[in-house]
């Protein structure tokens, strides 16, 4: 069987196609470190830190993946023209594609739009906390997808691709940059205590790379990794005396088959997986927060409790090295109720799960900030997809990939700006349209690396996550 | 994409002021030739459209192809010149000469003279007709393999097979020691492991160490070919190549409850041996073939193995051509080693592949429909048929009277409902039709078009009598109900036919505004009896756009590896089929095909030694890998074919060679020294255990595994998390025990949801076809051997095993490492676990048995 990390030769062509002298750099450093670790080509180091091709702007992501398609009509992308048109028919655009039922009639948001900060940036009442924030928030209102189906959205959104199977950005990241904590995964999921959103794990799938570069999914509370503790009945020194005799009967095998590569990459993995046990639950226990932190991000009321743990251990994980945390509000439940698909009434639906994570997401960036990670961490906020200006039975909204909108803070970009814009019904984007390419380009940008370079080796191509397409983002990255 | 180019040298050239450049003579002929047929009169992909100056300027998606007077600055420059990405043209680069004149055009104004295309011949037309490039059957593996000469080797030892000749001649060559034979018991359990994935039982092993019989090891590998757990282990590595799996994919994930009809098939069609021209045929063309039986009828499931998406096929043809896409790159990876899907949009980039061709591959596929195949005899299927019909004829009169009782009901409910709506929404409904605006009617049409109401919501008003009514209505309803039929197996299978009218199938939401529904006028989704059957027509798409037709495409193949007369379609006569996936299964098995016998010997080899003479296994075309030992491997192809196609024989050739029984722990400093990749196999790989066959081993040596064979599909315990994260389609709730410790391949493989165990041991991702899986060590591995329930209760009944052999801690500890590892503890081992053995139980040691390097690799 290949190698996948052992091979230099490999490794070199895997990882950088030898395009460019930092991209060799990087891949160097990495060859060091192997060297270090043991004579030969023994350890596998895949999640090594990695130098990127130049210097980055942040070198950890929070996304923040709101489950179920927000209407940026009612939250970030005022449209006066909805109330002025009110009850009439989206005229002249040619047939429109709906996913549910039959289309409706041009309706007005539910919410009153404020305008916040030095920059005046108009934002729906539901997230006045947010709105604290809208100096460093640069909008994007032009962003298109390619479905309007939920797990195709979702991939397209995890994947650059609509189809199942890709690698997810959290993969490409950690493939590219590894990890600044070895003692946890490189890539964590944290998903709604209601259960996973659409798509379900193909969402952090590493595709066709190797199995380390996947999600892991991390439970806010509890045992935080799936078998990462024996079950009660086995006692630490139980399990320290089968370790123990592992490592001895393992270290035998090693000295009859010195020439054997595998069996010292074997056994620094569960060096690993020892150092696991204990450093996980640590890091994941909210205890020692002090109780304005909790307070900071809702903990202590019912609504904004479960996504306020999920912010919090983002927090938590990416001060400790991790390199790409995925959050998902909204999840498995009842599909109208437990995500943002407001098919039955905008209202309703949005002014609830919008409280659900205001305050978290706005103590998540205070907090980034006071302790000094903001500035090296690109936070994220997405959907994946907007919704219709047009009515679904009067009071909800279909779904909508023509038109969304997506925030950034942290990762020193620049603040209080919106680039691109929606059509005045919010129907299409119009000016400066930015794919998904686009903004996956924009993400690898900001950590540093350049999306044409980034490649894996599939076979006989040089894939990329932005396929052939793909730039990034001029306001953001300016 | 692969070598760097020296764009720095042409940039840095033609420094000096040059003359004027001619639009007429040395840039219109470039547009022409190479940039207007995707962005000209036929098509305008990225909206750019490059027929004239003002439409250049003008630009497309990525804004001005020209900025005139700065080529630097102009993305058709950036492109031609590989500065910018995409790299243009796409279908290969121009030449240096080219590139500069376009350069100094644009530097000098890009003096454009009237539209390109006006004077061209048809510019769709060159698009299509787009000839082979000079020398592209050059290629080696588009030259059909000969038998190459066996070299002759000295040395007694290696001169006995053909492989160790060719192998000990490529290690001469390079001063390359090979390895002794390896030891008798890491022999036979390198046969067991490899070749039905299973570890032998101390008794197996000492049947064979007892076996003194020069043939020993030949008898051993006959005896383990026949052993129908053969057809689990090497059948599961064909349904990587099938991506098969039990489940859709996508957003409802809906179950496949038939699908695992193929996964069985393809296990005993190994176990059979069925010759591998045979077996590609039954799954390419199993209804058209002369002898239908049920097992060519479940083999087609290998074209209908793609993921699928919950829509309507006629209204979202779309999603039918990325089916056809899926089956395409599956017979092109799978079982031509080319990358032919690459060649949807434009010519392929790297290899000789016309965009023709694809089309023409499609055309040979477009006539598939999906069919579910019911597998009794056809007076059986009709019995069932008309059992159902009439059944369904009895329940008619009882649901309208049920309608009548609840209608009144109903229709009171809907009122109430839509009183629960905002004013303009009553407002509109309640506006007669004709007084509507236009948005009224929208908004009113929305409503009640969609409110409805279940019996349930009616239950609670019916009056006593009317539910005394309705209840034994209902009890009468069910009652005939009992007495349908049982189901009749049915296979998942494919057939030709007309999709423009499928019935409408679980998932399809037939609704206005969904999708783009384009419906023939008038036809039948299956051929009908009574009429010629026509296949539907399928065209060159340009750019692979669906809506851009070209030319309608006739089934054809690869044309750099069609060797003299391809085969034509006959329809068989009598049968209701086009005979055009017969014709292109003929034309992959036909003797001068020059890559489809290569490519299953390298995959045979690659199983068994863990890497294939060609590593790439799935791309044998430009960007693939250099086949090590390519005399080997055209021997190999030749062998294999002319020995009537048998992987089994195939097996005995290799396995019964020097070269299968090296040693995989030699060390040799020179050797190491001058092939660390071990390219030249100087000693066996070792290689570590695949995911489902972890499992069956830990199964194995817990005594606990279940043998049953085939037959629906097995749902192992998941974590809490893996089912919470999941949001449609099904994972039964089956308790952990006997029924499921079967063997890994009968695992459900739900697309939305892998298998975890067996994800972190680098299950492929189950939507595309897959030949090598990754190999990967983790640390998520290590705390899944360490801490998960399953591993611990096979290593609690390891032990409990080994407990019930003998109560001597010594004898347990021996027992133990013969079961688990097939050999006794060494003395240091022997020492150190019955130290081990006086402070811990024996499922402390078993729990570490099952952990160890050796347990996990076949060495």
């Amino acid at each position: 069987m290949p190698k996948q990390f052992v091979s230099r030769r490999q490794l070199l062509f895997e990882a950088g196609g030898g395009l460019s002298g930092l991209a060799l750099a990087y891949l160097l450093d990495r060859e060091d470190l192997l060297a270090a670790q043991s004579a030969g080509e023994s350890r596998q180091t895949p999640l090594a830190p990695g130098k990127p091709h130049f210097a980055p702007r942040a070198k950890a992501v929070i996304s923040l993946f709101m489950s179920g398609g927000v209407s940026h009509l009612d939250t970030f992308d005022p449209k006066p023209a909805l109330r002025k048109y009110a009850g009439q028919p989206l005229a002249g655009r040619g047939e429109i594609v709906v996913r549910q039922g039959h289309p409706g009639p041009l309706m007005p948001s539910p919410f009153e739009f404020r305008r916040y900060g030095d920059c005046g940036m108009e934002i729906s009442s539901i997230f006045p906390e947010i709105a604290r924030h809208a100096d460093e928030l640069a909008f994007i209102r032009s962003v298109v997808g390619r479905s309007n189906d939920h797990v195709m959205a979702h991939y397209e959104l995890a994947t650059g691709s609509v189809r199942m199977g890709g690698p997810s950005v959290g993969s490409w990241v950690t493939y590219g940059l590894g990890s600044e904590n070895q003692n946890l995964p490189a890539f964590v999921v944290i998903y709604d205590a209601r259960g996973g959103p659409f798509g379900g794990p193909a969402n952090w799938s590493a595709g066709y790379m190797p199995a380390v570069y996947q999600g892991t999914i991390f439970r806010s509370s509890g045992s935080p990794i799936t078998d990462l503790k024996p079950p009660p009945s086995i006692s630490d020194a139980r399990q320290r005396a089968r370790l123990d005799l592992l490592a001895r009967l393992n270290a035998l095998d090693e000295q009859r088959n010195p020439a054997n590569s595998e069996l010292a990459a074997r056994i620094t993995s569960y060096e690993l997986a020892y150092r696991m046990q204990s450093r996980a639950p640590e890091a994941v226990d909210m205890e020692g927060e002090s109780p304005a932190t909790k307070k900071l991000y809702g903990l202590d009321q019912p609504t904004t409790e479960p996504f306020g743990r999920q912010c919090l251990l983002a927090r938590r994980l990416v001060e400790r090295g991790v390199r790409f945390v995925q959050l998902y509000h909204g999840g498995l439940g009842i599909q109208n109720l437990d995500t943002w698909d407001a098919h039955e009434n905008i209202a309703d639906n949005h002014t609830r799960h919008a409280a659900e994570v205001d305050l978290p997401i706005s103590g998540l960036i205070t907090d980034l900030r006071n302790r000094g990670l903001l500035d090296s961490t690109l936070v994220i906020w997405q959907s994946e997809f907007g919704r219709m200006p047009i009515s679904q039975r009067g009071v909800g909204r279909d779904h909508n990939p023509g038109a969304m909108t997506i925030f950034m803070t942290g990762a020193r970009i620049k603040g209080g700006q919106v680039i691109g814009s929606s059509d005045e019904f919010g129907y299409k984007a119009e000016e400066q349209p930015v794919s998904i390419h686009d903004l996956h380009a924009t993400i690898l940008h900001l950590l540093g690396m350049d999306h044409t370079r980034l490649t894996y080796r599939y076979q006989g191509r040089q894939m990329r996550l932005t396929d052939v397409y793909g730039v990034p983002v001029p306001g953001i990255i300016a | 994409m692969l070598a760097p180019r020296p764009l720095f040298l042409f940039l840095a050239i033609s420094v000096c002021a040059a003359a004027p450049v001619s639009f007429e003579k040395e840039i219109r002929p470039i547009l022409e030739a190479r940039c207007v047929k995707c962005h000209g009169a036929a098509i305008q992909l990225g909206k750019l459209d490059l027929r004239s100056r003002r439409s250049a300027l003008k630009g497309g998606e990525k804004g001005p192809a020209l900025s005139p007077g700065n080529a630097s600055q102009s993305v058709l420059f950036q492109r031609i010149s590989g500065l910018g990405k995409p790299a243009m043209p796409m279908d290969g680069k121009l030449t240096a000469a080219e590139v500069d004149s376009i350069r100094e055009w644009i530097d000098q104004g890009a003096v454009w003279e009237g539209e390109i295309g006006k004077t061209a011949a048809n510019p769709l037309k060159a698009l299509e007709d787009s000839p082979l490039p000079p020398h592209a059957g050059d290629w080696w593996s588009f030259r059909a393999p000969t038998r190459p000469p066996v070299p002759l080797v000295t040395d007694a030892q290696w001169a006995n097979n053909p492989i160790d000749a060719f192998i000990k001649a490529a290690l001469d060559a390079r001063r390359l020691t090979p390895a002794p034979r390896a030891g008798a018991r890491t022999l036979v359990r390198r046969a067991y492991l490899d070749l039905i994935g299973l570890p032998p039982s101390p008794a197996e092993v000492r049947a064979f160490l007892d076996d003194k019989r020069p043939d020993a090891w030949a008898r051993l590998i006959d005896k383990l070919l026949a052993s129908p757990h053969y057809g689990e282990r090497w059948g599961r590595h064909w349904l990587d190549v099938a991506r098969y799996a039990d489940s859709n994919g996508y957003e409802h994930d809906f179950d496949r409850p038939n699908a695992w009809r193929y996964r069985d098939y393809v296990i005993r069609a190994f176990n059979r041996d069925t010759p591998y021209n045979r077996f590609l045929e039954e799954q390419i063309a199993g209804d058209e073939v002369d002898d239908v039986t049920n097992d060519t009828l479940i083999a087609t499931g290998f074209l209908r193995n793609y993921a699928k998406v919950g829509f309507r096929e006629k209204d979202n043809p779309q999603f039918r051509y990325d089916y056809l896409d899926d089956m395409i790159a599956t017979l092109g990876r799978g079982v031509m080693g080319l990358t032919v899907h690459c060649a949807r949009c434009h010519n392929h980039k790297f290899d000789p592949i016309l965009q023709r061709d694809y089309y023409r591959l499609q055309a040979s596929l477009f006539s598939y429909v999906e069919v579910d195949y019911p597998l009794v005899s056809k007076a059986r299927a009709e019995e069932y048929q008309r059992r159902n019909a009439a059944i369904d004829a009895r329940l008619a009169p009882l649901k309208r009277r049920i309608a009548a009782i609840e209608n009144p009901y109903k229709l009171l409910l809907v009122r109430q409902k839509y009183e629960k709506f905002p004013a303009n929404v009553r407002e509109a409904i309640a506006t007669p039709e004709e007084r509507r605006t236009p948005g009224q009617s929208l908004l009113a049409n929305q409503v009640i078009r969609t409110t409805t109401v279940s019996s349930a919501e009616v239950e609670p008003l019916l009056k006593p009598g009317e539910r005394a009514l309705r209840d034994g209505i209902l009890a009468e309803m069910r009652n005939i109900e009992r007495e349908r039929p049982a189901p009749i197996p049915m296979a998942m299978g494919i057939a030709d036919g007309d999709y423009r009218f499928a019935p409408d199938g679980p998932g399809d939401e037939p609704a206005p505004g969904k999708g783009m529904r384009r419906e023939a006028a008038e036809g039948s989704y299956r051929p009908d009896p009574g009429k010629p059957y026509v296949p539907p027509p399928s065209y060159f798409l340009y750019g692979g756009d669906m809506y851009s037709h070209g030319s309608t495409m006739r089934p054809g193949f690869v044309t750099v590896l069609v060797k003299g007369e391809p085969p034509v379609e006959s329809p068989p006569p009598g049968r209701h089929t086009s005979g055009r996936r017969r014709a292109l299964a003929e034309w992959l098995t036909s003797a001068d095909h020059p890559l489809v016998a290569r490519v299953i010997v390298n995959r045979i080899w690659h199983h068994h030694f863990g890497r294939g003479i060609v590593p790439s296994l799935d791309n044998f075309g430009h960007t693939g890998d250099m086949p090590s030992h390519p005399d080997l491997l055209d021997w190999l192809a030749v062998e294999f074919r002319e020995r009537g196609w048998s992987i089994k024989n195939l097996h005995r050739l290799i396995m019964n060679s020097r070269t299968y029984q090296m040693a995989s722990s030699f060390g040799d400093a020179r050797d190491e020294a001058g092939d660390a990749d071990n390219t030249w196999l100087w000693r066996f790989r070792e290689q570590r255990l695949e995911a489902e066959i972890v499992r069956d081993a830990i199964l194995t040596v817990a005594g606990t595994l279940n043998a049953r064979m085939e037959g629906p599909a097995v749902f192992p315990a998941l974590p809490r998390e893996s089912l919470e994260s999941m949001k449609n389609g099904i994972w039964r709730r089956q308790k952990d025990g006997p029924e499921t410790w079967r063997r890994g391949v009968y695992v459900y493989r739900k697309r939305g949801l892998p298998f975890p165990f067996f994800e972190i041991f680098d299950l492929p991702d189950q939507t595309i076809t897959c030949g090598r899986r990754n190999v990967s060590t983790v640390a998520t591995q290590a705390l899944a051997l360490l801490n998960n329930e399953f591993v611990l209760e096979q290593s609690r009944l390891f032990a409990d095993r080994v407990r019930g052999l003998s109560s001597r801690p010594d004898e347990q500890l021996r027992l133990a490492y013969e079961i688990a590892l097939s050999r006794p503890p060494t003395d240091k081992e022997r020492s150190l676990g019955l130290e081990f053995l006086q402070h811990n139980s024996i499922e402390d040691l078993t729990h570490v048995l099952v952990n160890l390097s050796e347990f996990l690799y076949m060495r």
